[in-house]
């Protein structure tokens, strides 16, 4: 009798407890949906703000040269697809070139910078040597020089090579951890993985480098693919350095053609400039779209840990 | 040999690119080569490229690479290539510059080629001249140009202004911005503001009858020269018929910017070879005035080289250099595809040659180069080393003036005394 | 002598390409330009051995160089915070379970993908002319606005926003780190009732701590050294009334347009020693807020 009542008893207050629960979790419910909304409408404001430049951008590449500095509206007065197809074949060599040539420099580059930084990171940030701190001072003193007083004793350096007028100045110095940030960003994340993992693996006799190859680099990915993106944009963009080691045209990087517009003095093509500008970013875009998912898929795998 | 297969290999990479959609492109390297830099945009580099085809035709020994970039980072590049001993043969030289690089020994004379491959005995003297330094010709001028108040022909029309625009004055000046301003109810100004332009003030101190660099190359201009001219625009601000002052301290603006591209003003200054390049973008037919002159004052305007052409102190090759160099100014197929796109040339058989096929614009520049071939004053003697950072100061300092936050006086103190430390510590 | 080998060698061949790249290709030119710091060169003739005399050129006479240190340090002052925190905001924000994530992580991205184009230099006197897009909208509230960029008190602000709208990659940054936080450790603050605010201090600062700290370094870093916005922007010259002369804009102008790349080198020696400070006092004070996982004990 007595278990009965307590069973009912207990029934009863279980049914009182999910009841609660349940209204808890509609609540809860109304303020995430709430909260979900709200969120959204603030990032759709911001998002506004953060594109506006952008169809700014777009907008000019469409207008007639003298509506561009004429006019504040958005909306050009007529749509021209000149600047798209002029600017194209503006310049003595066809933008097919020019963009080959970026692929050519920033393929490598990216490769380059992934390889060699990471591997740096690794000797940083999981195995302990001598001289440690000291050459980690260094690399990130190199970090901080501004890169114009370098220029020059670097250009003789490469002009004492043989170096320049070819890509291998903008390449070779990626494939030895030129990049110090890279190398910084990656000890920062290898820092944070378990040092058991490591020692686990040690133990079962696996080489540093089976280590850094199996778990670290695995264990990496949100920070390799941020890696990857970054490097891709800025080599990409980079324009300094084509500048000053490429001389002949048909050699030219994207970015650098794009000067090939301007003239301060003279005759300039700014909505030509413009279309190719907006035609510049697709290639970045398009990686960036393709490897946030690197990112994303990183959750899954370090779900694990 | 490892280092001739790498730099071949990289080297061509982009070429081997290139060749697909360059066929015109020789498929072996000449025995001679030269390289010839210069500042450009897209129609100057169609033109020079195309000069280069056709001198490469001509002389198929001498393989000429082409090396451009725009205006704002050609410096950079020059500058970084001098310093590695590794200039092009032939580079493009700008007055303003000129003399920063002949002092410091980074060009060639050209005087032993004169007459023999350099063919330039029947050249206006005084345009050529533009190119000498201490007595050696240093830089062969390719297009003369002179300042120019590029103004927009229908709001003249419609103001009814039937000024005298060759031998008007700053009075008449200041009558016709106002006329402008007031006819067009406010909403085209008469004049951009020429506060910042040093390029302008240095006409109006030859007008006082002094140069702005002496012939020791220290700053003879006056602090009153300076309060003059700051003066003088602060009371068109004042008056409200020349161009916001917001628009105005914005440094070396693009062409499309000017007051005349946009429609803010009637008028706006240029050089005279930019005729082209504003009537593009501008929406009514644009005309030519000189620099107003100071009633009873001397001539301040001067003719100037608007480039050279320049032998450097790294070139190899100085004779095939010279021979393409020569083909520059007197090739009749080569001077044709130039036009006038540079400058004025300064031979007179190239003019001549030119004259029939000139576009309207083109004409307009000719005519004016010719209606004021009598208005002006000799060409200033060379400006010293520092003279570009002068010309910064002038600009940040009348900044201060143009927004209202320095009184003129002062300020025109402060930038006699600063230039005078500038060129001081520049020798 | 054979432990020490053992002990260190797979570190120095991790370390290989980094070494060669630095005693080969970087060492040279670095040192090079110290040493040019005490010569004047003009990058046509040869240089010549000064001493100090560029050092004491700087501290003693020139008053321009005072201005570009004040403008710096204004500007890092309130760049690096203001970028940071947008960049940690936003990121949070679209950290939580948003499913349009990724949508929005691109759009964020965008500006900075612009860079410092000349198409920012322009749309930004636009923006912030006197009848520009910005004084529109605040006439809508009924501020009027000045002409921003032009006006010599107020432009570097336009940079400041120009750097906060950039926000792009720290914001990356902070994504990726946030991404390496288990969720459990939420989960469970969630059943113990621990507010959102504490959840933010007890578990997500701790955390990311050496991502900021990384964010922060790499910020202020950069900072120091903006070039390329105000270069663009200021035409080159650090105009209107130098309050856009940018220390590194400075260093530029008298390296490569005044051909005093001896004094340009010495600016930059003195900017390493400034920022090299501010790094090192980041660095020592991480120790007692940056706490690694594998290093707690």
């Amino acid at each position: 009798m007595k278990t009965s009542a307590t069973d009912l008893e207990l029934a009863i207050q279980m049914d009182e407890a999910a009841r609660v629960a349940h209204e808890l979790r509609l609540k809860r419910d109304r303020q995430n949906r709430n909260g979900r909304i709200l969120k959204h409408i603030f990032l759709i404001i911001v998002s506004c703000v953060m594109l506006y430049p952008l169809f700014w951008l777009l907008a000019s590449s469409f207008k007639p040269e003298n509506e561009i500095f004429g006019s504040l509206t958005l909306w050009p007065s007529e749509f021209r697809l000149d600047n798209y197809t002029k600017g194209w074949y503006a310049l003595p060599i066809s933008f097919t070139v020019f963009y080959v040539n970026s692929a050519i420099v920033t393929g490598l580059s990216v490769i380059g910078n992934l390889v060699s930084c990471s591997f740096a990171a690794y000797a940083f940030a999981r195995l302990s040597f001598t001289g440690r701190s000291f050459f980690f001072a260094l690399m990130m003193m190199t970090l901080m020089i501004p890169y114009h007083v370098v220029l020059i004793p670097q250009y003789v350096q490469f002009l004492n090579l043989g170096w320049v007028d070819t890509y291998l100045p903008l390449v070779v110095p990626r494939f030895l951890a030129s990049d110090a940030f890279f190398i910084f960003l990656m000890v920062q994340f290898f820092r944070q993985l378990p040092r058991e993992l490591d020692e686990a693996a040690m133990i079962d006799g696996c080489s540093p480098f089976k280590i850094y190859w199996a778990i670290i680099l695995p264990l990496s990915l949100p920070a390799m693919g941020t890696a990857a993106i970054f490097s891709l944009i800025w080599v990409w963009e980079d324009f300094l350095a084509p500048l000053i080691y490429l001389n002949d045209i048909k050699s030219y990087t994207v970015p650098l053609a794009l000067r090939l517009f301007l003239d301060q003095e003279g005759q300039s093509a700014y909505g030509q400039m413009f279309a190719m500008s907006v035609l510049s970013l697709v290639p970045v875009v398009i990686f960036f779209v393709l490897f946030q998912k690197l990112i994303v898929r990183g959750i899954a795998t370090s779900g694990m840990k | 040999m490892t280092k001739l297969t790498r730099r071949a290999l990289l080297g061509t990479m982009g070429a081997a690119a290139a060749a697909s959609a360059l066929p015109t492109m020789p498929a072996f390297a000449a025995d001679r080569s030269i390289r010839h830099y210069w500042w450009g945009n897209p129609e100057r580099d169609k033109r020079t490229f195309a000069v280069i085809d056709t001198f490469q035709k001509k002389n198929a020994g001498i393989k000429v690479s082409g090396e451009t970039i725009g205006w704002g980072d050609y410096w950079t590049k020059m500058a970084t290539q001098t310093a590695g001993r590794n200039m092009a043969d032939l580079v493009q030289m700008d007055y303003r510059f000129l003399f920063e690089y002949v002092n410091r020994g980074a060009l060639k004379p050209l005087d032993e080629f004169a007459g023999k491959s350099l063919m330039i005995a029947d050249f206006d003297k005084g345009p050529l001249d533009g190119g000498r330094v201490d007595g050696k010709l240093y830089a062969l001028n390719i297009g003369s140009n002179s300042q120019v108040m590029v103004h927009n022909t229908r709001a003249f029309q419609e103001a009814g202004i039937d000024a005298d625009l060759i031998n008007w004055t700053w009075d008449d000046f200041a009558k016709v911005c106002e006329k402008i301003t007031s006819k067009s109810g406010g909403k085209m100004k008469g004049s951009d503001d020429l506060s910042l332009m040093i390029e302008t003030f240095e006409s109006w101190v030859r007008q006082n009858g002094r140069e702005f660099y002496g012939p020791d190359g220290k700053v003879t201009a006056t602090v009153g020269d300076v309060t003059g001219w700051w003066q003088m625009w602060a009371d068109l601000r004042k008056a409200g018929v020349v161009r916001d002052k917001n628009k105005t301290v914005i440094l070396d603006p693009p062409i499309a910017e000017s007051g005349v591209a946009v429609g803010d003003t009637a008028m706006s200054h240029y050089w005279s070879n930019q005729l082209v390049g504003i009537q593009a973008v501008s929406k009514d037919k644009i005309g030519a005035a000189m620099v107003p002159h100071k009633a009873g004052g001397k001539p301040g305007q001067f003719i100037k080289p608007s480039m050279f052409l320049s032998l450097s102190r790294d070139a190899k090759d100085t004779e095939a250099a010279i021979a393409y160099m020569n083909a520059w100014v007197n090739d009749p197929e080569i001077t044709g595809i130039l036009g006038l796109e540079r400058g004025i040339p300064c031979s007179p058989k190239v003019r001549a040659a030119l004259a029939p096929k000139l576009t309207e614009v083109e004409k307009l520049s000719v005519d004016y180069f010719t209606a004021i071939q009598s208005k002006v004053g000799p060409l200033p003697l060379p400006a010293p080393k520092g003279a570009g950072e002068v010309r910064d100061a002038f600009m940040r300092i009348g900044t201060d003036v143009v927004l209202g936050k320095v009184e003129v006086a002062k300020a025109a103190g402060t930038f006699i005394e600063d230039a005078q430390a500038i060129i001081e510590r520049a020798q | 002598m054979r432990r020490f080998f053992a002990r260190n060698a797979p570190a120095y061949v991790f370390l290989l390409p980094w070494l060669i790249g630095f005693f080969l290709l970087a060492l040279g030119p670095i040192l090079a330009s110290l040493y040019l710091s005490f010569t004047r060169y003009d990058m046509v003739s040869a240089p010549r051995w000064i001493g100090w005399g560029n050092y004491e050129y700087m501290f003693t006479r020139d008053r321009r160089f005072w201005k570009a240190l004040e403008v710096t340090f204004t500007y890092v002052a309130l760049a690096v915070p203001a970028r940071l925190i947008m960049a940690l905001g936003v990121a949070m924000l679209l950290d939580k379970g948003l499913r349009t994530i990724g949508l929005y992580r691109a759009i964020f991205y965008l500006p900075s993908l612009l860079g410092a184009s000349i198409a920012i230099a322009i749309l930004w006197r636009q923006l912030f002319a006197a009848d520009g897009v910005v004084n529109q909208v605040l006439a809508m509230v009924g501020i009027q606005g000045a002409s921003w960029i032009t006006d010599p008190d107020t432009s570097l602000y336009t940079l400041v926003v120009l750097a906060m709208w950039q926000f792009g990659s720290p914001m990356l940054i902070f994504l990726a780190g946030l991404r390496g936080i288990p969720r459990d450790l939420y989960e469970a603050a969630e059943i113990d009732g621990t507010p959102g605010w504490r959840q933010f201090t007890r578990i997500t600062l701790p955390l990311l701590a050496p991502v900021i700290f990384f964010n922060l370094v790499l910020q202020t870093i950069d900072s120091f050294k903006t070039f390329s916005s105000a270069f663009i922007i200021s035409n080159g010259t650090g105009a209107p009334a130098d309050s856009l002369l940018f220390y590194t804009v400075y260093l530029f102008n008298e390296a490569f347009k005044f051909f005093r790349m001896g004094y340009a080198s010495a600016l930059a020696w003195f900017l390493l020693v400034i920022i090299a400070t501010f790094t090192a006092i980041a660095f020592f004070t991480s120790k007692y807020w940056v706490h690694y996982e594998n290093e707690r004990d």
